[in-house]
């Protein structure tokens, strides 16, 4: 496999924003979360919980409440009083629509699925109609008037218990007339609509109670607490045979640190999200039809995109954060070492630049040309490209101004190997070809999307030699566009799993493609078809601990002097796969570390195959290779981010 | 090395003869080593004058000019008077400036102000009264526009509470909005917040910092270890500057004394 000289980086000050809301979906099976900043993301629960698409997040906006309505709309509502409808085709926000109440505290939609009901601060509730291009206000309710409409999660009322305010944090309405209310006390309280008074009260937890989430069957609900403990109630009958039925409590979940402020309810998981940007989906049991690997409790800290690019040449490492770039220099080290030994810095890393974007918008993608010279970044409204020189010891930036109209909000950004192209993937589908100047640019090409659609392209590998571009949508295959007679090339046959990493080899042009499946393939780009190699693998299949990982596949590279190796990694382990030994089956060993020197021939033979595994740098947010002889590695230790939240509640423990 | 000459007389010297002698005194001075004007000396109250233009011009036995109170006093009263013409010429002046520059700015405020009709049309929309339609697009015409609707004037949506002008005059590709109900929105929604991050983070509130959270799981291990702290890196920078010259003049001087 080769030695290597390991960068391990640490100083990525990575900190996801906390979820705010979630929302699932039923019919096609999605999850919106949406987050402190604004941003909401969308996840595909059956793709292997992967993030398929996200709306970059704004200042203004402070999302109280998401809902799909009918035809896989998404709505949100925020504390600015706006109703912002996002497209999900252009990954672009259609229309922001002010409700005129003031702050909104929740929101709701109709089982049809044509009617969105808001609760504003001035006490009144709006009901807006859904037509197929935007929505529009209908009537509404006063505080008075207000009868109960199917369900509904109607904003807090203030209830005066005791010495502090008892904040009822969320309530839900049954179709039987029960409703369900959760307070800041820590109360799960039934009252009965319609004579009403208290029916039930459980005392469920010492800190507040803030998120209440029904099944659609309205035979269990879920609550999350600010201590992070998830409760699920059930509606059990009281004896065997009876068919009375009461509600009662029956699990609890302790996956969270922090508050859990949104909680869903698909009908065979419990979806819970909170401030400590976890996304912990809980399947249960007893809905499960097959009980195997898929369900597992699954939990999503890291991001499923990459946030940091790479400048070989230069040792310069962009790290991407909401609302600036940083810049940093890797240290350097002259001492040699054995295998695991730990070698002092001569030179620490240095901290180049620090770049803030103007604006409320947070930034969506960025990157930094291999040599070195340009970083190139675009928010919602704009794309942003900055020439670097380095004289001796500093550092000067020069933006590079009138930047095209067509170019705004990209999602996608790419140098060229040799610096001289870039790549923009843009929201409408499209895809753009810029050459760079010396202090300039020059528009080459743009490739359109195919026609009927709007897929936005949201990962994009070129060739080392600069002869090939491949870009992936969300449900089309992946396209490969011939660079230098800017026409389309062949496209790779769809898949029905999302791609989460693409790349190409340097001189065999073979386009390596991992699905969120952790299937990973092998196309070959010059001859249009799948390569010997990737046959074989597909045919005999992966072994069953590779497909068990649950976090995707972000980042493929690959070695210039050995083109049998292929260098990927995910968030707990990195692997090198060389496609010249034979692949593991289900029998063998897949985490083999290296066997001591004395083990005898056999289980050397037996743990020597072709995917190479190692978990020692995690959680891992990006690794490459650097030259032939050296690798960077970032990591971000998960107390690092912890440090950083905002405060937990005490909890008490004996002893301590 | 000034050569004093020695004191022959005291020639008082009118003012033009002071400043012509400023010249050829330095030319003289290369010769005899004269400094002019040197404060110190005693002599320096009246300058040093050259013998030759000094003798050439008065008499030596001559007395002094006779300068009378009159004729003094009216000097100083001229002088008095000049100053008073032109401070108060200055103030004029002054006060002329400043106030053209008044009608410039008020003319140009004039010009960036909407013209009469359209402020006259803003002020009078709000007092029509919106009624609420139930069940229907709220569309309320307002009874001034309706005469006018032949302008191109629209009519808008209208809630309750904001009242939004859309589109008076031709172009239709601004929209003028109250600029107290942006305040308001804005004002509203900082509240909003506020009352969310006293509830969850206020007084009253039982959270705990972020040490003694990570502190917690050390505490209950079988070998228990010690609590997480955070460190601090600027604490004690001079301290530690001071400990680092400290240890470098010491591993001098051990050197010093080492070699010898």
């Amino acid at each position: 496999m080769g030695e290597f000289k390991v960068h391990r980086v640490r100083f990525f000050n990575y900190v996801p924003s906390g979820i705010r809301c979630v929302a699932y979906n039923n019919q096609s099976n999605r999850l919106a979360v949406s987050r402190t900043d604004g941003t909401v993301e969308i996840y595909n629960l059956s793709a292997n919980y992967f993030q398929e698409k996200f709306f970059p997040g704004h200042e203004s906006r402070a999302t109280e409440a998401l809902c799909w309505a009918k035809g896989q709309r998404l709505f949100s509502a925020g504390l600015n009083g706006e109703i912002i409808e996002y497209d999900l085709q252009a990954l672009n926000i259609k229309y922001a629509m002010d409700a005129f109440g003031g702050p909104i505290w929740s929101m709701a939609a109709s089982p049809s699925g044509s009617q969105l009901l808001v609760g504003c601060e001035d006490g009144s509730v709006k009901l807006f109609q859904i037509t197929p291009g935007k929505i529009q206000f209908e009537r509404n309710f006063d505080r008075q008037k207000r009868s109960a409409i199917h369900k509904m999660l109607v904003d807090r009322q203030y209830m005066g218990v005791s010495k502090r305010k008892c904040i009822i944090w969320g309530v839900a309405f049954l179709s039987d007339g029960t409703v369900i209310s959760v307070d800041s006390a820590g109360k799960v309280q039934f009252w009965d609509s319609a004579t009403g008074t208290l029916v039930k009260n459980h005392l469920i937890a010492n800190a507040d109670v803030q998120s209440i989430a029904v099944s659609d069957q309205e035979d269990s609900f879920v609550v999350g607490t600010a201590e992070g403990t998830v409760f699920h109630f059930q509606l059990v009958s009281v004896t065997s045979n009876s068919s009375e039925k009461q509600w009662v409590r029956t699990k609890p979940f302790q996956h969270h640190t922090h508050d859990v402020r949104a909680v869903a309810h698909s009908p065979t998981a419990l979806i819970s999200g909170g401030t400590d940007t976890h996304l912990v989906i809980r399947p249960l049991m007893e809905k499960v039809e097959v009980k195997n690997y898929d369900a597992a409790l699954r939990k999503i800290t890291f991001p499923h995109r990459r946030l940091i690019s790479c400048s070989k040449k230069k040792q310069l490492l962009l790290f991407q954060f909401a609302h600036h770039l940083e810049l940093w220099q890797l240290g350097s080290t002259v001492a040699t070492g054995k295998n695991g030994d730990t070698l002092p810095l001569s030179k620490d890393a240095d901290h180049l630049l620090h770049l803030k974007t103007k604006g409320p918008e947070n930034i969506i993608c960025s990157c930094i040309s291999p040599c070195g010279s340009w970083i190139a970044y675009s928010t919602a409204s704009r794309f942003f490209l900055y020439r670097l020189s380095y004289e001796r010891d500093n550092i000067s930036l020069q933006r590079v101004s009138k930047m095209p109209a067509f170019l705004r909000s990209a999602l996608q950004i790419l140098f060229s190997e040799d610096s001289a192209k870039l790549f923009v993937a843009s929201n409408q589908g499209s895809l753009h070809i810029i050459r760079l100047l010396e202090g300039s640019f020059k528009h080459l090409h743009t490739f359109q999307p195919q026609s009927g659609t709007v897929e936005s392209m949201c990962l994009l590998a070129v060739s080392p030699d600069g002869n090939w571009l491949a870009a992936s949508g969300t449900s089309a295959g992946v396209h490969v566009y011939n660079v230098k007679n800017l026409k389309l090339h062949c496209t790779v046959p769809a898949y029905n799993f999302p791609v989460t990493a693409l790349a190409i080899a340097p001189s065999t042009n073979n386009l390596v493609i991992a699905h969120s499946d952790q299937q990973v393939f092998e196309y070959s780009i010059p001859d249009k078809q799948y390569t010997e190699w990737s046959r074989t693998i597909q045919k005999q299949g992966f072994h069953h601990l590779w497909l068990q990982r649950d976090t995707p596949i972000t980042h493929i590279s690959f070695h210039l002097k050995r083109p049998m190796h292929i260098l990927l990694h995910d968030a707990y382990m990195f692997c090198i796969i060389d496609k010249s030994l034979p692949l593991p089956n289900d029998k063998t060993l897949l985490y083999n570390p290296l066997p001591p020197k004395n083990e005898s021939d056999v289980i050397r033979r037996r743990t020597a195959h072709a995917f190479k595994i190692s978990k020692i740098y995690k959680p891992l947010l990006f690794m490459d290779l650097l030259d032939e002889r050296t690798l960077v590695a970032v990591e971000r230790p998960l107390d690092d981010i912890i440090a950083q939240l905002p405060p937990p509640i005490k909890k008490k423990k004996f002893g301590t | 090395m000034v050569q004093l000459r020695p004191r022959v007389s005291r020639t008082p010297a009118s003012a033009s003869a002071m400043v012509d002698e400023g010249q050829p005194a330095s030319e003289e001075e290369a010769e005899h080593g004269l400094l002019l004007g040197q404060p110190s000396s005693g002599a320096a109250a009246e300058p040093l004058q050259d013998d030759e233009e000094g003798d050439s011009e008065f008499d030596e036995d001559e007395a002094p000019e006779e300068l009378t109170f009159a004729s003094a006093q009216a000097e100083a009263r001229e002088e008095e008077r000049r100053v008073r013409e032109t401070v108060r010429r200055d103030k004029a002046l002054l006060k002329e400036k400043r106030k053209r520059r008044e009608e410039l700015f008020i003319e140009q405020k004039k010009r960036k102000l909407l013209p009469d009709t359209v402020l006259e049309k803003l002020t009078t929309a709000p007092q029509t009264t919106i009624k609420k339609s139930p069940g229907k697009l709220k569309e309320v015409i307002l009874q001034k526009k309706n005469e006018e609707c032949e302008k191109g004037s629209d009519s808008k949506k209208t809630k309750e509470k904001v009242q939004k002008v859309q589109s008076v005059g031709h172009n239709k590709s601004y929209l003028a909005v109250r600029l107290k109900d942006q305040d308001l929105r804005d004002s509203r929604q900082e509240a909003a917040k506020a009352f969310i991050q006293n509830c969850l983070y206020g007084p009253g509130t039982n959270r705990t910092t972020v040490n003694k959270f990570l502190s917690l799981d050390n505490k209950r291990l079988p070998v228990k270890k010690a609590a997480a702290q955070f460190l601090n890196n600027a604490w004690g920078t001079q301290r530690k500057q001071n400990a680092k010259r400290f240890k470098r003049r010491w591993m001098v001087r051990r050197m010093k004394t080492s070699k010898n």
